[in-house]
């Protein structure tokens, strides 16, 4: 399976891609071209940056992502990567995928950025994680998506609580680092991936962007 | 539940060796960075920062070579501080693994730099690091490794990093740095209540009261160097005895939870 992490031009990319190789048996290529991206068999949205200089990024693709999104392509986002899903954001100008609806927004907390381990508690639907676990969070804004529904697993800082993973189909958004939460974070990856390659090997979308 | 409070520990590493003695047992080579960091992820430490005390420019290539080499088998955190002047330097560390990059003496000397990488990178990843000696009832900011004096008072200079578009201050006070006497529990608090974003503690601490009195003045996280590397005390150690006096910790084994 080849798994392709979009390259937002900032951050570092060298973890991601090192956690999700030790965490399957798949091909991982960083991809600076968004469009070649969504020709992968899934694809990561990674973690860093701010949120108005990635969207400028994947602004020229942004309907070719977010179709082959929409059709199926599986797709992890990652932190600023799970953000992007969404509407738009406080932080930066510039419309999201729009693949989940909702707006990212700052964290309704004293100490912002949220920075080091908090609790991710997921719902029992929630199948890449079984139980709580620490997970590294680096983020100043969160995501409020329109449905609740589409939140699997909640964490709170201070007295703000918010989506710790969201799934829409074959979209999954994360808003801890996975590549930085040790074992369980490596297990979540491979179970990402598991799930992953369970997913239809071609939708009509990405046949169209091919 | 909320954040936990982390345990960092820190490396100084110059051509590719990390400087101060350390001493510990059964690791084959115990001037590896790489193989310290590991060390300390399995231990518990919640991040690891490495400080490139090189002055050349050969010595920062040899530090990229070793984040890149941490950064593939680390999966916790990782700051690179030391010698980033520029959005190139900060942008090469972070493309080699580094997840935040700490600036000291070259946002001194050119405040927008950090604006500029926040912008770049994310507030998240810009860590302003801060080295503060007493005068009085207030604290001067030195750069260059302690050796420079400035003009600047700590507490605004803090104040000005966050506003600026700094997500953490690392603050370190000179006086204390390496006494094992505890952090200077004043300037600490002074820090925290001047910034809204996460501070962390840095200089004296040598024990779990150390870190419990730093973290109950406002610090969200404690820096530990040298107690750890010679092995007076371990991070598994210290988050024990921390979790029993009530400070929420990360366990160190998954289980544990």
């Amino acid at each position: 399976m080849k798994i392709a992490i979009v390259d937002c031009g900032a951050g570092n990319l060298h973890s991601l891609a090192k956690g999700l190789a030790l965490a399957g048996d798949v091909e991982v290529a960083i991809e600076t071209d968004p469009v070649a991206a969504i020709c992968a068999d899934a694809l990561v949205l990674p973690g860093v940056g701010a949120f108005g200089s990635a969207m400028e990024r994947l602004a020229p693709a942004r309907e070719q992502i977010r179709d082959a999104l929409l059709g199926g392509l599986p797709c992890l986002g990652v932190c600023l990567g799970m953000q992007l899903l969404f509407d738009a954001s406080e932080e930066g100008a510039g419309d999201g995928l729009g693949v989940i609806a909702g707006r990212v927004e700052r964290l309704r907390a004293r100490r912002v950025p949220q920075m080091g381990w908090n609790l991710v508690a997921p719902e029992p639907a929630e199948s890449l994680a079984a139980r709580p676990f620490h997970a590294y969070f680096a983020n100043g804004y969160v995501c409020r998506p329109r449905d609740e529904g589409v939140v699997t697993a909640w964490s709170r800082h201070e007295d703000d609580r918010f989506a710790a993973i969201v799934r829409t189909a074959r979209t999954v958004g994360v808003q801890f680092h996975p590549e930085k939460t040790g074992r369980d974070g490596l297990s979540l990856l491979a179970a990402w991936l598991r799930a992953a390659a369970g997913a239809p090997a071609m939708s009509p979308a990405r046949e169209a962007a091919r | 539940m909320s954040l936990t409070r982390r345990i960092i520990a820190c490396l100084d590493v110059a051509a590719g060796r990390v400087v101060k003695g350390v001493r510990f047992e059964g690791l084959r080579d115990a001037g590896d960075p790489v193989a310290l960091a590991e060390r300390y992820e399995a231990e518990g430490a919640d991040e690891i920062v490495f400080l490139d005390i090189s002055a050349t420019v050969e010595g920062r290539r040899t530090m990229l070579d070793v984040v890149r080499r941490t950064a593939e088998r680390l999966f916790i955190p990782l700051t690179l501080g030391g010698g980033i002047a520029s959005v190139d330097h900060a942008a090469q560390a972070l493309r080699s693994g580094a997840d935040k990059i700490a600036m000291n003496s070259a946002i001194v000397a050119r405040p927008e730099l950090i604006g500029e990488c926040a912008e770049r990178f994310g507030v998240q990843c810009v860590v302003a690091s801060i080295d503060a000696r007493r005068e009085g009832d207030a604290w001067r900011v030195r750069t260059r490794g302690g050796r420079t004096e400035t003009s600047l008072d700590a507490v605004a200079w803090a104040r000005r990093c966050a506003d600026l578009g700094a997500g953490e201050i690392l603050i370190t006070s000179i006086d204390r740095d390496g006494g094992r006497v505890g952090y200077d529990l004043e300037l600490t608090a002074a820090v925290a209540a001047a910034v809204t974003v996460p501070v962390v503690a840095s200089g004296g601490g040598a024990d779990a009261a150390h870190i419990a009195a730093a973290l109950e003045a406002g610090a969200d996280a404690a820096l530990l160097a040298g107690v750890l590397h010679d092995g007076v005390t371990t991070v598994a150690a210290l988050k024990r005895e921390l979790a029993a006096m009530g400070v929420a910790v990360r366990p160190t084994i998954a289980e544990a939870l």
